[in-house]
């Protein structure tokens, strides 16, 4: 049994090694911060030579990047789309909207804290962050995930009553979700595969 | 002795099921009446199709005459008729297994079984006829046989029966001139004095009779210029008639062609027309069946009735029947033939799954249905093979007889024939598509959540029609040995043909190891799914849709107007289609300038019958006398 | 060939291409990055993108066809590797000719299409809509070529079309010796190969890349697996056809990454062409350059 383990844990240090070379982006333009984007992936700093590319539908991605401020009305879409998303996902936060609510701060209409309704992995501080910040964050990321320690999409898993109860006071309501995650963690056996 | 049985038993079934219907009241009790009906037809199509496969060993030897004013009907069975009397009595009892379910009992079909065994007897007469006097009599016999069994039902198919009667009586009179022409040549109707008489004629003459009893053999197997009766004919007919009628009733021109070509004039006569240096005969032929080819299945393409859509292939696909016949080469010859007998079976299958989908749903429209293939699956599994079939994919039959007529004009250097072919194919798929997306895949509306599938009596014969298009695919042998024989029968030469495909010294192909080694693919390619993670099947909402959160209120599919390019490269040609712009000129033309011509058409059967019979006993007593 | 090598190229066949493939992605890759100065992703990217969606955690499907559809695809496409033969190996060869390649190709088309249809995804139908007209688009010309070459030599077997290019030497390449051919199969190959300026099938900035919109985790690495094997064996079938084949996998290795080198540069100087754009410019470019090459081997022939 314990060889089994460690062998399974091998084959899996190995495939991290291998996947952290290729991380597809959805991202989630509402925020200003979007407009780093485009110079972060063409010539001048050139994303792909770390296998970061961008991809358009939420099941072909593994990272949701939110560049900046979500109204609460655009938070229920996100919600939506990270669950189509397949795991292992991670969200990046990108700008400080993301994490303090930014400019917004005491904004009626936007969120403060992404982490209070997503598993968030990474935040981008600055408002907006650079190319070469997004360089930096996506390199530590792409550690990470070599390491096998980017986990926070088992969170959502583990802890969704958590998320759950945010959403919903958020929204004033039960929400409007396609997903059953408990069952998904159990089908998937994403709670016994932490041990 | 069984010879005459294949022609006894539909009459009998015929007059029997009339019978029956005299004596059942239909009013009160059509339920009982309907359940006497399906138990004729069901005893009578399972005997034929017993007498059908016994009748093999008569091959050669089976002679029936009958006495009428003075001349003899003769019915005999040669390699050839026998080959299309086996498809006939076999897809008809197919078809009445099928539409013991499949036809609801609501009386709006009360002659249903009786006019399927009709024209069942008109086919097998045409099919069985040994001289040019009888087939011209059975000729006729089946256009009105098929007539009836079109006009049943509503309104639309009223109509467009009597437009097919337009055609078919265009037919038959071409055939009688062709007939009269042959007999005041030769003085006889016997196709061996026909043959000895025709092989001291000059091409001049051939080239006339050939093209007398060409063309009505054309207008039935629907070819291209003449093929305008055809779709709204079968698509308002009843699903299985239909799917009866596509599968094998027009390929009774194909029979007719070949046999005129082939057997009835003689090859000698044959060589003299093909040998003509400036237009030869078969060429002709092949253009008629490349245009026959292309033009109706890219009309397919943009259908919006599944029964249409399907009406139009059936068209299509008799083209690779002509050109593979018209190419007069051992391959094309075998790829013809073959091709009868796939296209009667993915045709049947596919027209089946249709009207599976259409006894639940109430519709073939095929703007309204999607996303079936949850409720209906083994109808889906039946369009889906039948559909690989037809668009000839291997490793279902339709490839083979596609294969063979492909190479059979390369190699005999007609690249653009050949090409015609392919495009065919090509649009064959994209309409195919077209017709199992918007019917099977997509968004299942709101109103079809809890159809079921059909019952057993309906499932069966689609599953067994999937096992003969597949298995025919994987042991084309089985049938290429009967075309080998009817191409011995014939005088040419035998196709090379192995269990499970052609031999290697008429090319090389393998269907049993494609097959083994498509299996192959597909367990490595499931090892390789099973190598990646669970996987969990989720409701059609769950979807992409740029973040919007999707429910039935939401229409959420793409299937009218589905090529929506083609459509934009096909414009001009497809708003005003040359030949029924001619047709419908025509046909104002008609109508305005002759009442007789608008009196046929009445709807009464009566008058019909009269004429019918009119025309018969005038040409029995023009002819008798003649003798 | 003894029953054992066969056995041993039955299963490193589709390994050794499969490998071939992710260079040649990966060179694609690279290529288009030095072409728009930037460094690009590692030579064996594709490779890395096969693993990550392959290990994928949860993977969802729409039903029972879409999975089925992933396995027609890729088993479809090993299905028509098999019967095109390469430097050593041409078993299978034997079986079936140029004619049954041409149509094995067809069932990953059909598989994929009947798969994204279930996902029930208006911009997946788009994507096969677009999709299928192409294939009408680039298939007449391409299968006109193939037609004319066969005519030419009487024969419809790859190998036997090999052979002769072979014994001619390369005047005898079926480029060279039919041009007008040549051309008008490499443009069609163009639009099998889905480059531009007949990339309409994907599309992303229109509809959200179409056929893949529903696909993740191994259904999209299935798929990517597939198109890895893909991409050399359509450029083998045009070698084969027109460039002589090849008598050793050196020959063959160079003259695949020339021929590609060629059409992905053609790929970086255009944009995308419409739908009918795409199909009439196959029509009517490239349908009459294969048009009036048969005719001239009509006329010699005669
Ligand atoms: S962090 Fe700054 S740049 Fe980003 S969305 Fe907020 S305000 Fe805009």
């Amino acid at each position: 049994m314990a060889k089994e383990l460690t062998q399974k844990a091998a084959w899996d240090r190995v495939l991290a090694k291998l996947k952290k070379n290729s991380l597809w982006m959805l991202h989630y333009c509402t925020g200003c911060g979007a407009i780093e984007l485009p110079p972060t992936m063409t010539a001048r700093y050139d994303m792909e030579r770390f296998g970061i590319m961008p991809m358009v539908t939420p099941r072909q991605a593994d990272i949701l990047l939110i560049t900046g401020y979500l109204s609460v009305k655009t938070l229920k879409r996100v919600i939506l789309v990270y669950e189509q998303m397949q795991a292992p996902k991670y969200v990046v936060g990108f700008g400080s909207c993301t994490i303090n609510g930014g400019m917004y701060w005491d904004s009626y209409s936007t969120i403060k804290s992404l982490d209070q309704y997503l598993p968030v992995e990474m935040y981008l501080a600055g408002c907006m962050p650079r190319p070469e910040a997004i360089i930096k964050g996506f390199s530590w990321l792409i550690d990470r995930v070599g390491k096998g320690e980017a986990n926070s999409w088992r969170d959502y898993y583990e802890n969704y009553e958590f998320y759950r109860k945010n959403q919903e006071e958020l929204f004033g309501g039960p929400i409007q979700s396609y997903q059953d995650i408990p069952a998904d963690a159990q089908k998937f056996g994403i709670l016994e595969a932490r041990q | 002795m069984l010879t005459s049985m294949l022609l006894i038993l539909p009459l009998a079934g015929f007059l029997t099921s009339l019978a029956a219907a005299w004596i059942v009241p239909a009013s009160s009790k059509a339920r009982a009446s309907g359940a006497v009906q399906k138990i004729i037809a069901g005893i009578g199509f399972a005997a034929l199709f017993v007498f059908a496969f016994l009748a093999k060993s008569e091959i050669g030897t089976g002679y029936l005459g009958i006495p009428l004013f003075g001349l003899w009907l003769n019915f005999g069975l040669t390699q050839l008729s026998w080959y299309f009397v086996a498809m006939v009595a076999g897809i008809s009892l197919v078809t009445v297994l099928f539409s013991l379910q499949g036809l609801r009992d609501d009386g709006r079909y009360p002659f249903y079984y009786i006019w399927l065994f009709s024209k069942t007897f008109g086919m097998l007469g045409v099919l069985l006829s040994a001289d040019m006097l009888t087939f011209f009599i059975m000729w006729e016999v089946m256009s009105w046989c098929t007539y009836f069994l079109l006009q049943q039902g509503h309104e639309k198919a009223k109509r467009a029966g009597a437009g097919y009667l337009v055609y078919a009586v265009t037919a038959g009179m071409i055939l009688l001139a062709g007939l009269l022409y042959v007999y005041f040549n030769v003085g006889s109707f016997d196709f061996r004095t026909i043959q000895k008489a025709f092989s001291g004629f000059g091409a001049g003459r051939i080239i006339v009779a050939m093209l007398l009893v060409l063309v009505p053999m054309l207008i039935e197997a629907a070819a291209y210029p003449v093929h305008w009766w055809l779709p709204s004919a079968y698509a308002n007919a009843e699903t299985g008639i239909s799917a009866y009628l596509a599968a094998i009733s027009t390929r009774i021109g194909i029979y007719g062609m070949t046999m005129f070509l082939f057997a009835g004039f003689g090859l000698t006569a044959l060589n003299l027309v093909t040998a003509n240096k400036y237009v030869s005969a078969n060429e002709v032929l092949m253009i008629i069946g490349a245009f026959t080819m292309v033009v109706p299945t890219f009309t397919a393409l943009f259908q919006h009735d599944a029964k249409e859509l399907m009406t139009w292939h059936s068209i299509g696909q008799g083209g690779y029947m002509i050109v593979g016949i018209a190419s007069s080469t051992t391959l094309g010859i075998a790829g013809g033939l073959f091709h009868v007998f796939n296209h009667m079976t993915y045709v049947s299958l596919i027209l089946f799954s249709i009207a599976a989908v259409e006894y639940r749903t109430g519709t073939t429209n095929l703007n309204k249905l999607g996303g079936l293939i949850k409720k209906q699956p083994v109808a889906y599994l039946g369009l889906l093979f039948g559909i690989i079939g037809l668009a000839g994919i291997p490793p279902m039959n339709g490839f083979v007889s596609k294969w063979l007529i492909y190479r059979a004009l390369i190699l005999s250097g007609h690249p653009f024939i050949a090409l015609a072919a392919f495009i065919a194919t090509l649009g064959t798929i994209l309409s195919v598509y077209k017709l199992i997306h918007n019917m099977f895949l997509g968004q299942l509306p709101e109103r079809y959540n809890d159809i079921k599938e059909v019952g057993w009596g309906m499932r069966l014969p689609i599953i067994f029609m999937m096992a003969v298009v597949w298995l025919t695919g994987a042991f084309p042998g089985t049938v290429l040995a009967v075309v080998a024989d009817i191409q011995q029968s014939l005088g040419l030469e035998r196709v090379a043909y192995s269990v499970h495909g052609v031999a290697a010294e008429m090319g090389q192909l393998n269907m049993l190891v494609i097959n083994i080694v498509f299996i192959g693919g597909l367990f490595v390619s499931w090892l390789i799914y099973l190598a990646g993670g669970k996987r969990k099947h989720i409701g059609q909402y769950d979807n992409y849709a740029a973040g919007h959160f999707l429910d039935k209120s939401i229409p959420y599919n793409y299937n009218y107007n589905f090529y929506a390019g083609m459509e934009h490269i096909f414009e001009r040609l497809l708003h005003k289609p040359p030949v029924k712009r001619a047709e419908q000129a025509l046909a104002t033309f008609v109508s305005g300038t002759s009442e007789y011509v608008c009196r046929i058409f009445t709807g009464n059967i009566t008058t019909y019958s009269a004429y019918v019979v009119a025309a018969v006993v005038v040409i029995l007593l023009v002819l008798g006398g003649g003798r | 060939m003894s029953v054992l090598s066969i056995v041993v190229w039955i299963i490193a066949y589709p390994l050794i291409i499969f490998c071939i493939g992710v260079l040649l992605g990966g060179y694609e890759r690279k290529f288009s990055a030095r072409v728009e100065r930037r460094i690009g992703p590692s030579w064996i990217q594709p490779f890395y993108d096969v693993i990550k969606l392959m290990s994928k955690k949860t993977n969802v499907s729409h039903g029972y066809m879409h999975d089925v559809a992933i396995l027609m695809l890729l088993g479809g496409t090993m299905l028509t590797l098999y019967f095109v033969p390469v430097p050593g190996f041409s078993y299978f060869s034997q079986f079936g000719d140029f004619l049954v390649i041409s149509y094995l190709l067809l069932i990953p088309s059909l598989g994929m299409a009947l798969g994204v249809g279930e996902t029930a995804n208006p911009n997946g139908s788009i994507g096969i809509s677009r999709a299928l007209q192409m294939l009408a688009g680039y298939e007449v010309p391409f299968i006109l070529t193939f037609i004319g070459v066969a005519m030419k030599e009487q024969t419809t077997s790859m190998l036997d079309i090999i052979r002769v290019q072979q014994a001619g030497g390369f005047w005898a390449w079926g480029l060279i010796a039919h041009p007008l051919l040549g051309v008008a199969a490499l443009i069609a190959l163009q639009g099998m190969l889905n480059e531009k300026p007949f990339e309409v099938i994907v599309a992303p900035h229109e509809i959200a890349t179409g056929p893949m919109t529903e696909m993740g985790g191994k259904y999209l690495g299935i798929m990517f697996i597939q198109h890895l094997i893909a991409v050399p064996l359509e450029l083998t079938l045009y070698i084969n056809l027109f460039l002589g084949g090849a008598s050793n996998w050196l020959e063959y290795l160079v003259k695949l990454f020339v021929l590609w080198t060629a059409l992905i540069s053609v790929n970086m100087v255009f944009g995308r062409f419409r739908v009918d754009s795409a199909v009439k410019f196959m029509w009517k470019i490239s349908l009459p350059l294969a048009a009036l090459g048969v005719i001239g081997i009509m006329l010699n022939i005669a």
